[in-house]
């Protein structure tokens, strides 16, 4: 490594000359960037208005194709106190600086022009990261939305949220999300976000859906292999990007047939949505209340225990059934 | 490696390694510079002139959090270094990834298994000390002269 030359990637206004602002679930992006394809991933984002009390981060993205050429076992995160490090495929590096809501990224022209690792990757990556210091709590679960209330799916990996996330979505709920949803409490009102992300089906689910006959799994972020696709496209469903939720289903997978709904306690739900987040470091103490009150906020919504033995579309046939009565 | 407390770290709701311990902690000079160095390996201690001062006897000038990182296989690769007003990202790869903060005076780094301790004393340490001697000197652009910045071609 003696004769090794770093590779200087600066950022500042003179190699970042293009710049735009977005708002994504709820926060509001600066983005600078010396690449138009950039720009053009963020456009699906950009909001008429803007909302002046949104908390804000900035976000610095260089392009360079002297990127393309590099590889890895990827994709690789690590965090130490403030500061996160994320080498992703097509080959990028990123660091994101919690305290000060900065994110700073070299990409290949390989991840730029590809439109999914803006959308299943980049975005999702910097909200999950950076979401606890603007006030918005990433929460592993599923949210799905009608006429404007939201359904949360939460439950262990492996529950089956996706799968029923998918067929709710055939059965005219909205997607928010299939895998994790970001929540505010802010100004008393309490949103779920989603991030208009591909919902993530196992192979062994193509046989509740034969519209995934058409694609091919592939390996995901996680090295899981999978369906990644497009529930709009795919399943012709809503896709909505805010919802305020209501109702939340604890998933749990059952050897016998039906479906049992049992109501949860407050406490219940706060707790198992405290247990199972992320810890954060003590650099960042208003990330820690910010996501607490959150979930203090979530557990003042209804809430069920759901086993069900059922296949996907007649366990989201009887939750329709069950909210209909509520 | 001579690992202290950190072998099959398991954390699920640690995903980014931030809570791998690093109970080893002592006191270097770099140049003018006290540095504070924790650490989960022995083999990660600097060879540096030890600070034999009493600990009071003057502040920190900089820590430098080194993390033996077991599941970060892998050698250096070329250095790919992103610099922005108080913040320096460095990534070597999977097997070296390091943030310094200059504004707090810290380098977290994490160093895979396959780093040997040659190459940590030999290349690394020569490197996080250039990096030190910048935030010492409040300098911050134009760390190390490369052949490329910013982003022209895109």
């Amino acid at each position: 490594m003696g004769d090794t030359v770093t590779v200087n990637f600066a950022f500042n206004r003179k190699t970042l000359r293009l710049r735009t602002d977005f708002t994504i679930a709820g926060s509001h992006c600066l983005l600078s960037t010396n690449s138009h394809n950039v720009l053009r991933h963020a456009t699906p984002w950009q909001a008429p208005e803007r909302q002046d009390d949104a908390p804000s981060f900035e976000m610095d993205i260089l392009e360079n194709s002297s990127l393309d050429a590099l590889s890895g076992n990827l994709p690789h995160f690590r965090g130490a106190r403030h500061l996160v490090f994320a080498m992703l495929e097509p080959a990028s590096f990123l660091g994101f600086d919690l305290l000060r809501r900065r994110v700073i990224g070299v990409l290949s022209s390989a991840a730029v022009h590809d439109r999914s690792f803006w959308n299943a990757q980049l975005l999702p990556i910097t909200i999950g990261l950076l979401g606890t210091t603007l006030g918005v709590a990433p929460l592993h679960c599923a949210c799905l939305d009608r006429n404007g209330e939201g359904l949360l799916l939460a439950g262990v990996s492996g529950a089956g949220k996706s799968t029923l996330s998918a067929a709710l979505a055939q059965r005219g709920f909205a997607l928010l999300s299939d895998d994790w949803t970001y929540l505010s409490f802010r100004q008393s009102v309490l949103s779920a976000h989603g991030l208009a992300a591909p919902i993530k089906l196992l192979p062994n689910t193509a046989r509740f859906f034969p519209e995934l006959a058409k694609h091919a799994p592939k390996k995901t972020m996680n090295g899981e292999i999978a369906y990644e696709v497009d529930a709009a496209r795919v399943f012709r469903s809503a896709v909505k990007t805010s919802s305020r939720p209501k109702w939340i289903l604890f998933l749990e997978r059952s050897a016998t047939p039906g479906c049992h709904f049992v109501p949860c306690r407050g406490e219940f739900t706060a707790q198992f949505f405290e247990t199972n987040a992320e810890r954060l470091p003590d650099e960042l103490p208003a990330a820690k209340s910010t996501r607490s009150q959150v979930i203090a906020s979530l557990a003042a919504c209804q809430s069920w225990s759901l086993r069900t033995g059922d296949d996907p579309h007649h366990t989201a046939e009887a939750i329709e059934r069950f909210f209909a009565e509520v | 490696m001579a690992l202290v407390d950190s072998t099959n770290y398991q954390d699920p709701l640690d995903l980014l390694r931030r809570f791998i311990p690093t109970p080893l902690r002592t006191r270097f000079r770099v140049g003018d510079s006290n540095v504070t160095v924790e650490t989960n390996d022995f083999t990660l201690l600097p060879a540096l002139p030890l600070d034999t001062a009493p600990a009071d006897a003057h502040p920190t000038d900089i820590e430098w959090k080194l993390v033996r990182d077991l599941d970060a296989p892998g050698l250096l690769e070329e250095p790919l270094l992103l610099s922005s007003g108080n913040l320096t990202v460095v990534g070597m790869g999977t097997a070296c990834l390091l943030g310094l903060d200059h504004e707090r005076r810290e380098l977290l780094c994490f160093i895979g298994p396959d780093i040997d301790g040659r190459t940590f004393q030999e290349f690394l340490v020569p490197y996080f000390c250039r990096l030190t001697s910048q935030v010492a000197c409040a300098g911050v652009p134009e760390l190390f002269p490369g052949p490329s910045s910013g982003g022209a071609d895109a």
